[in-house]
């Protein structure tokens, strides 16, 4: 997939040459991450891998809590857009209070989801193009989604239950899981 | 625990004289079950029901009647959708009025337990201990819990309330092998043996409302005969029930479809072609059924019951040409 070009923060090359990992992308997607990582993980985050990563997580997060799904393209846009936002970050000074970097952290997401949500309100749908990394954070979704939320295959489901005996004993009961289902296109 | 002998082994003259004992055992869990089974086709009953499962409650209202020998039974959930399961002898009607769909089922309902095989017995004392619970409350009428404990880690426990008046079940949980709930239905309000009226199990509308379809699916029954399946590693106590193939809606060819028993649930297994679009593979659940599905050669097995993960599992890996 093409990303946007970053800028990197004058002063802060250093600290923006090394890749963020995954799990503390994942932390801070989380609001697990430990305060003293914040500035430094949201700092870093200005390099496409890593923004694709959070984007990433951020759509598991989604389709795990079934929210609605992502917009093809996003990502790329995504990243074009922050691409041509100003470079907000200072580079770290003297330690600043944790509060203070807490709240350069919500600073942070918060600017980021007004990027993402004017790349989805204003930019033209459709392109058809899911990022190949999305795509994989999709197919991860659902297989973690599986867990809790299955699909399970309804025919096969309906003819089994014929030949449950516990089955027999409590009546409609294999409707229950019928009608309970929640997603009717998966059921009918 | 009443102390019931296993009759894992049954050769021998020792074991001849032990396998006395659970056959008063099984009879006393079998009575209990088949008691269960007729008062949930025979009576008039209306309740309210609540399935509980994976941390979620879904709340349904059930109608049950008995007129002139036919069986009508409507089930509506009062959460969400208006969804409607509508039973009539062995046709089914499920309406979707969220996607506007009726599904229309031929289902045959083998009411396995008030015609319990020998063997059954067998499996059911051989693989869980059975022993009568507590008496308890439910809904209001007094019940009596007894319980299937497993033997082994193959399988589920199972615990039910019955209505000590008319045998049916008022409660029943499934659990894990840490005795905790993994699903569950209780009825928190009932009337039994009421006269009920025909209109209570009468279906939303009589024709087909605009936008509507019907989907229909063919007779399931199967045609008894081998179909060159096999499950080489059937998990102790599990037994064949039948074989055969049957057409399934949204499947182009005959599935494989073969069931496994061990007296109180079973495990289908289904061998297909491999669909042309990619199916899940893997373990997933829905409530107390586990489902696994993998792929073989050139055809996907599911394997699915009201069984542990690992025993849905270690069928699907057992599964090959005959």
């Amino acid at each position: 997939m093409v990303m946007g070009k970053l800028q990197v923060a004058p002063g802060d090359d250093a600290a923006a040459g090394a890749v963020v990992k995954a799990e503390e992308i994942s932390l801070l997607v989380d609001g697990e991450l430990e305060v003293e990582h914040i500035e430094r993980v949201c700092t870093r985050l200005r390099d496409g891998a890593s923004v694709t990563t959070w984007v990433c997580y951020h759509t598991i997060g989604d389709a795990l809590r079934g929210s609605s799904a992502i917009m093809p393209g996003f990502a790329a846009r995504f990243a074009t857009r922050l691409g041509e936002e100003p470079t907000v970050l200072a580079p770290p000074r003297r330690g600043p209070a944790p509060a203070a970097m807490a709240w350069a952290a919500a600073a942070t997401v918060a600017a980021v989801s007004i990027v993402g949500w004017v790349a989805m309100t204003t930019l033209p749908m459709g392109d058809g193009t899911l990022p190949a990394a999305l795509a994989t954070a999709r197919q991860a979704a659902t297989v973690r989604a599986a867990d809790t939320r299955p699909v399970v295959n309804n025919e096969y489901l309906l003819v089994h239950q014929e030949y449950s005996p516990t089955t027999a004993i409590q009546g409609a009961r294999p409707y229950l899981r019928a009608v309970a289902a929640t997603d009717p296109d998966a059921r009918p | 625990m009443a102390g019931f002998v296993s009759v894992g082994c049954r050769t021998g003259l020792v074991v001849a004289s032990l396998v006395a004992v659970p056959a008063v055992y099984g009879q006393d869990a079998a009575a209990w079950l088949q008691r269960a089974a007729g008062a949930a086709r025979s009576l008039n009953y209306v309740g309210t029901i609540v399935y509980e499962h994976g941390g979620r409650v879904e709340t349904s209202r059930l109608v049950h009647l008995l007129e002139s020998g036919s069986e009508f039974e409507k089930l509506t959930n009062l959460d969400g959708p208006a969804r409607e399961v509508i039973r009539n002898n062995d046709l089914v009607r499920c309406y979707y009025p969220d996607a506007k769909i009726i599904r229309i089922e031929p289902r045959s309902f083998r009411n396995a337990f008030p015609s319990l095989l020998p063997q059954q017995l067998n499996a059911l004392a051989a693989h869980y201990f059975f022993r009568k619970g507590e008496l308890a409350r439910i809904a209001g009428l007094e019940t009596q819990a007894f319980i299937f404990e497993p033997k082994d880690g193959l399988r589920y426990g199972h615990k039910f309330w019955a209505d000590i008046a008319s045998g049916l079940l008022l409660k029943a949980r499934l659990l894990n092998e840490k005795f905790e709930p993994i699903e569950q239905f209780a009825f928190t309000d009932i009337q039994i043996g009421v006269k009920l009226d025909r209109e209570l199990v009468k279906p939303p509308f009589s024709s087909l409302p605009t936008g509507w379809q019907v989907r229909e699916s063919p007779p399931g029954e199967v045609q008894p005969q081998e179909t060159g399946w096999v499950v080489k590693d059937l998990p102790a106590g599990f037994a064949k029930v039948v074989e055969g193939f049957r057409t399934l809606r949204g499947k182009s060819a005959p599935v494989a479809h073969l069931v496994f028993s061990d007296g109180l649930v079973a495990v289908s297994v289904f061998v297909e072609p491999v669909p042309p679009t990619p199916q899940p593979v893997g373990l997933s659940q829905q409530g107390g059924i586990n489902v696994y599905s993998r792929q073989l050669d050139d055809y996907l097995v599911t394997v699915l019951g009201e069984a542990p993960g690992a025993t849905v599992r270690q069928i699907a890996y057992s599964v090959a040409h005959r």
